[in-house]
């Protein structure tokens, strides 16, 4: 066990834990909004990325592809606030954790049926020919996982800090009702979190993929681990999920390594479980004041 | 008087006599129904005050007309058109300001964020707004300078009587046609309470039709043109500050 | 009374009967493992209900604790050589273990969090064995002998009369806990967590055992799972069943054991439903058309949101499209499950008993059982200790909120036996001050002495106990629970018997005891006519009233009232200044926030005024209303 293989199984690992954190900044998304996230994320991405291998298999050129995937994400984000989450918040209930988990088992179910049980391989322009830095091997795929989190992830907190649509998100998360006040819906700013959310759960999609191939398994792989990583970050830590899902993924690639590739999902539940149990808000969240 | 106050309002070029009118008004949380029917109008140009004990309705009032609870029975009016059940947001588009009790300032964001936000119907929503918003901006720090200073802090940061200026300018910055104010006064220091009155009495001097909650009644009568007195849920007396400063009823109201 | 008991335990020991009896007439070992599986899942929705419905969160981890259970039954008997009940005791406890030290980080979670922590912790069993192959046989799958029942050598008759004698067993034992106290803290629990701590019911503890309970009834279901089948597969404990389980849960209606038992029959017979298409067919249409007719007539009638009574139709009428066109619907499984469970949750959210017992409760009009008399209010009330002359003292209390000072340095006395009266314009203060005093909040600086002790802070259970009660400005009932429970679950030093006796059935005496002092408090409130009335449904005034009664039930030294007479009519207001009269005749002190000043002047016997968090003028009321200090706060300073 050289200091070069544990490097090398951080840095890959790391790359993982990227992807983990964007679907977990997805997740921060809708709860900032609406206090509510979407169990079925997994499931979206899975589908989403399936629908991507779809239309790269009808001839679309990847840069026309992606848009196009980015596109049926958000769709499905808004098809899972309409149908899942709106009717439960409107009843101040949480009957949307059932609902989106309802909605997620039902797009497994079709897209099994739809695009097959096997794991399909994602192409991708991107070359696979792993480079050298620092002796460590990186492949180009993975750096274009870490350039397509950071950008999505940059670009949405650009959209959040500098236009006035995206301070208006902000100020929903914040107070609702005084929102309102202002003439900002809170209802249409739901609706764009769950499409922002469905949106990254695409780009994930479509970055991991060609990496890990396209399959059923691919949507409760990621989705324990985002979970783990949001909920440890604190679902309204901001840029928090960076670190810990750099952090996760790192410690999952060990995992792997030392104890065996079956025990990989082990650190993140278990990391999940001792962070809920000390820290409920999560390491970087803000606890609430009651009010009576 | 600044030609910044005066730059504010200017939407109100074809107001209705009645700017607001309230009529018969029903509504509640739950099981249980606040307002038994209240009435009231808010004529063009005036400051109109709304007080009694608290208890007695005046904050359910407000959000009902504003939109955030959805009356039971009766209709709001807001320039003619009827805004009773509609979505706040919608109201508040048709330019109806409501500065609301304990003033609900976006905490985390800062306070000219806060205030680029009272311009949220007005602004365009992605590029541009901070050109648009600008002159405005600065009509708002100059009425209130201590804003300016802090205009990159957080707004959970600021004191009390800063969020009450700071809710008063996010109101300004809707250029509304109205302006409704909840309580201002509410958990401020004496001192403080003046200057909100003070900055209230150069508000009236704009023409903005205002409608003022507040529990201290004496202040509310001092710079409304005319007052309703209510108490469990409707109006029980009304009529122009002069006549009711000495009446004993009001003070009854309150103090039994 | 009879004709009560004949009628309810009556369809219990029928349906018992019946299915006991069927072995003997039928011979069919197809429909013996369907028997014995409708056991088994009985079993394990009974535990699930308990988070489900009781609790009303989603618990995502019960496949997993069936899972633990029927590995550990099986590894007991391979490795240890135990006995079937031996094994089946193993299975249970080791549920039981698992459910207590999940609780530990569920304990302090709500909804979302807590859904997480249960989903992960399943992940992680599946993990654990499929991994561990040196015990498990990992994926490879193990084989479980059955063992012997005490000596006998059980076959599928005798295996599945056992199960059903467990069914039974575990049926007696929940319905009797479901009950006693501990059923009512747990619906408590989930209609105000606020109000259970302030009620000195621990929150914490009640979850936990709640989630064990349910847990060690997972791990019972897995022992008679694995002995059933005698062969375990990690694959199993998935993600699937447990949609199945919750489907089996909501469809058949939470909080009911007949519920969860009408749950168990569906899920067994799932399977064949799909297989045989004709039937599908028409249970499919069946469902649409009862969606259709339960949809339009919500719409039309605005009873229920658009939404809700549209949504299930598409969902079922997809349901049908599928029924009619697709040719293999074991492919569709999970979709068909997704489509299914959607339209229920949507639409029928109370479940299948839910909707079934309104009809039979009109069809068979029992008379519920008679009420116990009151007891003697003097009884319920006893007699407090306190000698001293300051029973609560508040030094330089501070409560800031970042900049907002909502209580800047307030210093006040309050003497036992007397009216306090707190009053002060909007802002003030004085519900933050009292939520300090209750424990809702933690003071930011200060002191404060109860009964010249130091009161624990920040702690509404902790407040509870030394003799502190409150009813809330915004209502904290417990809305599903009858009136009478509602005080019944507050009541104090009542509920003493231990778990396993409540378990027995044994619990009677002091349900009674707790029935007859919780008449008395609703009496003295004027509600003991609506002592079944659900507090949902009671009146605003009458809902007030009983959180008065409630608070009561704790026999405090003292009492927070926090603006009692909030939105009450005049008549009501009448009725609350005769109740806290008789309050006080009590000898309960009364700490009073109010802005009816009749009602203030009439009461208390001193009153102090806040402002801006300080006190400005303290006094008996007619002199406190004459202080221009007060005037002024109140009215605004002249000129």
């Amino acid at each position: 066990m050289t200091a070069a293989v544990i490097a090398q199984l951080i840095v890959s690992g790391a790359f993982m834990g990227l992807v983990y954190a964007l679907v977990a900044y997805g997740f921060q998304l809708t709860y900032a909004t609406s206090k509510s996230i979407n169990f079925g994320q997994g499931e979206m991405v899975m589908v989403s990325a399936f629908v991507s291998l779809s239309l790269t298999n009808a001839g679309l050129p990847y840069w026309l592809m992606v848009p196009g995937g980015l596109l049926f994400g958000a769709v499905i984000g808004l098809f899972v606030e309409r149908a899942g989450v709106r009717l439960a918040l409107e009843q101040k209930s949480e009957g949307w954790i059932l609902l989106t988990i309802i909605l997620g088992l039902f797009f497994f179910s079709a897209s099994e049926n739809i695009w097959g049980r096997d794991d399909r391989p994602f192409p991708t322009p991107i070359p696979s020919q792993a480079i050298q830095i620092f002796n460590i091997d990186i492949t180009p795929l993975e750096i274009s996982v870490a350039v397509g989190v950071l950008t999505i992830m940059g670009l949405i907190e650009l959209f959040k800090r500098k236009t006035l649509l995206g301070k208006a998100f902000d100020a929903v998360s914040a107070d609702r009702d005084a929102a309102e006040l202002m003439g900002i819906s809170a209802r249409r700013t739901v609706m764009l979190s769950y499409a922002l959310s469905g949106l990254s759960a695409a780009v994930a999609g479509i970055l991991v993929s060609p990496i890990t191939t396209v399959g059923p398994t691919m949507a409760s792989a990621l989705v324990l681990k985002a979970f783990s990583v949001a909920v440890v970050a604190g679902l309204d830590s901001g840029f928090g999920v960076v670190l810990v899902g750099l952090v996760l993924g790192a410690l999952e690639s060990m995992t792997s390594f030392l104890i065996g590739s079956g025990w990989r999902e082990a650190p993140g539940l278990a990391l999940l479980i001792l962070a809920l149990s000390v820290r409920p808000a999560g390491v970087f969240g803000k606890a609430l004041i009651r009010k009576v | 008087m600044g030609r910044d106050w005066r730059a504010f309002g200017s939407r109100r070029d074809r107001e209705a006599e009645n700017v607001l009118i309230v009529d018969n008004l029903h509504a509640g949380y739950n099981a249980s129904e606040v307002l038994v029917g209240t009435s009231l109008e808010v004529k063009k140009g005036t400051l109109v005050g709304l007080i009694g004990p608290n208890g007695a309705g005046k904050t359910t009032t407000m959000r009902a007309i504003s939109g955030i609870i959805k009356p039971t029975k009766g209709r709001v009016l807001f320039d003619g058109r009827p805004v009773h059940g509609k979505d706040a947001s919608r109201i508040a588009r048709m330019g109806l300001a409501h500065v609301p009790e304990g003033r609900h300032v976006f905490g985390p964001l800062s306070l000219e964020d806060n205030l680029l936000l009272g311009g949220y119907s007005r602004f365009p929503r992605f590029f541009g707004f901070r050109a648009r918003a600008n002159a405005d901006l600065d009509r708002v720090y100059s009425i209130f300078p201590r804003l300016r200073e802090r205009r990159k802090q957080p707004a959970g940061t600021l004191s009390g009587g800063e969020q009450q200026m700071l809710a008063i300018g996010r109101a300004l910055m809707s250029d509304p046609k109205v302006i409704l104010m909840d309580e201002p006064s509410m958990g401020l220091a004496p001192v403080i309470v003046e200057e909100v009155f003070a900055t209230i009495s150069r508000l009236k001097e704009t023409g903005i039709p205002i409608l003022l909650v507040e529990q201290i009644a004496r202040g509310a009568l001092k710079v409304a043109d005319y007052v309703y007195v209510m108490e469990r849920g409707r109006i029980v007396i009304e009529g122009r500050p002069s006549d009711l400063q000495k009446d004993e009823r009001v003070i009854a109201a309150y103090l039994g | 009374m009879v004709k009560r008991l004949l009628f309810i335990h009556g369809a219990e020991l029928g349906m018992l009967l019946f299915l006991a009896a069927i072995p003997l007439i039928v011979h069919n070992t197809f429909a013996l493992g369907l028997l014995t599986l409708l056991a088994i899942y009985g079993i394990l929705l009974i535990g699930l209900d308990v988070t489900v419905g009781y609790l009303g969160q989603i618990n995502l981890a019960q496949a997993a604790f069936l899972g633990l259970g029927a590995y550990t039954a099986g590894l007991t008997v391979s490795h240890f050589g135990f006995g079937m009940a031996g094994a089946l005791l193993a299975s249970t406890v080791v549920g039981f273990l698992f459910g207590t030290l999940l609780a530990f980080p569920a304990l302090r979670l709500e909804g979302p969090q807590f859904a997480l922590a249960t989903l992960s912790f399943s992940a992680l069993v599946a993990t654990v064995l499929n991994e561990w192959e040196s015990m498990t046989n990992g994926a490879q799958g193990l084989s479980i002998i059955r063992p012997t029942f005490f000596g006998l050598t059980l076959h599928a008759q005798g295996f599945y009369w056992l199960c059903l004698a467990l069914l039974a067993v575990v049926w007696i034992g929940m319905n009797n806990l479901l009950s006693s106290q501990w059923g009512r803290a747990f619906e408590a629990l989930r209609d105000s967590p606020i109000a259970t701590d302030a009620m000195g019911i621990g929150v914490y503890r009640y979850k936990a055992a709640a989630f064990a309970l349910g847990s060690g009834l997972g791990g019972l279901a897995g022992g008679i799972y694995a002995f059933n089948f005698q062969y375990l597969q990690p694959q199993i404990f998935v993600y699937e069943l447990m949609v199945i389980l919750l489907l089996g849960v909501v469809l058949g209606g939470r909080k009911s054991l007949w519920g969860a038992f009408v749950g168990a029959v569906l899920i067994v017979l799932l399977p064949n439903l799909l297989s045989n298409r004709a039937l599908f067919r028409t249970l499919a249409t069946a469902g649409f058309l009862a969606a259709l007719l339960a949809g339009g007539r919500g719409y039309f009638r605005k009873t229920t949101r658009p939404f809700q009574a549209i949504a299930p139709v598409i969902s079922m009428g997809l349901l049908v499209l599928v029924a009619l066109t697709m040719p293999n619907t074991e492919d569709l499984r999970k979709a068909i499950f997704a489509l299914m469970l959607f339209s229920v949750v949507v639409g029928l959210p109370e479940g299948l008993m839910g909707f079934a017992g309104k009809f039979l409760a009109k069809l068979f009009r029992i008379d519920p059982p008679a009420l116990a008399d009151p007891a003697p209010l003097a009884g319920v009330l006893r007699k407090r200790e306190f000698s001293g002359s300051m029973l609560l003292e508040l030094k330089n209390l501070k409560r800031y909120f970042g900049g907002v000072r909502a209580v800047d340095d307030v210093s006040l006395i309050v003497r036992p036996g007397q009216v306090h009266g707190l009053i002060g314009p909007n802002g003030s203060g004085k519900s933050t001050l009292v939520n300090v005093i209750s424990g809702l909040y933690a003071p930011t600086g200060g002191i404060i002495l109860f009964k010249d002790a130091p009161l624990a802070t920040g702690s509404l259970y902790k407040a509870a106990h030394v003799g502190i009660a409150r009813t809330f400005q915004n209502l904290q009932i417990f809305s599903e629970l009858t009136a009478l429970d509602n005080v019944m679950v507050a009541m104090k030093d009542t509920y003493k018997k231990p778990l396993p006796l409540l378990l027995l059935g044994l619990g009677m005496g002091e349900e009674h005891c707790g029935q007859a002092g919780a008449l008395a408090l609703l009496d003295m409130v004027g509600l003991r006519d609506e002592a079944r009335t659900r507090a949902k449904d009671l009146p605003y005034g009458a809902q007030r009233f009983l959180e008065i009664a409630r608070a009561l039930a704790r026999n405090p030294d003292l009492l927070i009232l926090d603006e009692p007479a909030a939105g009450l009519a005049h008549s009501d207001v009448k009725k609350l200044v005769g109740i806290i009269r008789e309050i006080h005749n009590n000898g309960i002190t009364v700490i009073l926030i109010e802005h009816h000043m009749e009602v203030v002047s009439e009461l208390c016997d001193v009153v102090t005024v806040l402002d801006g968090g300080l006190v400005i003028a303290e006094g008996r009321p007619e002199d406190v209303k004459r202080h221009p200090m007060v005037i002024a706060a109140y009215l605004g300073a002249t000129a």
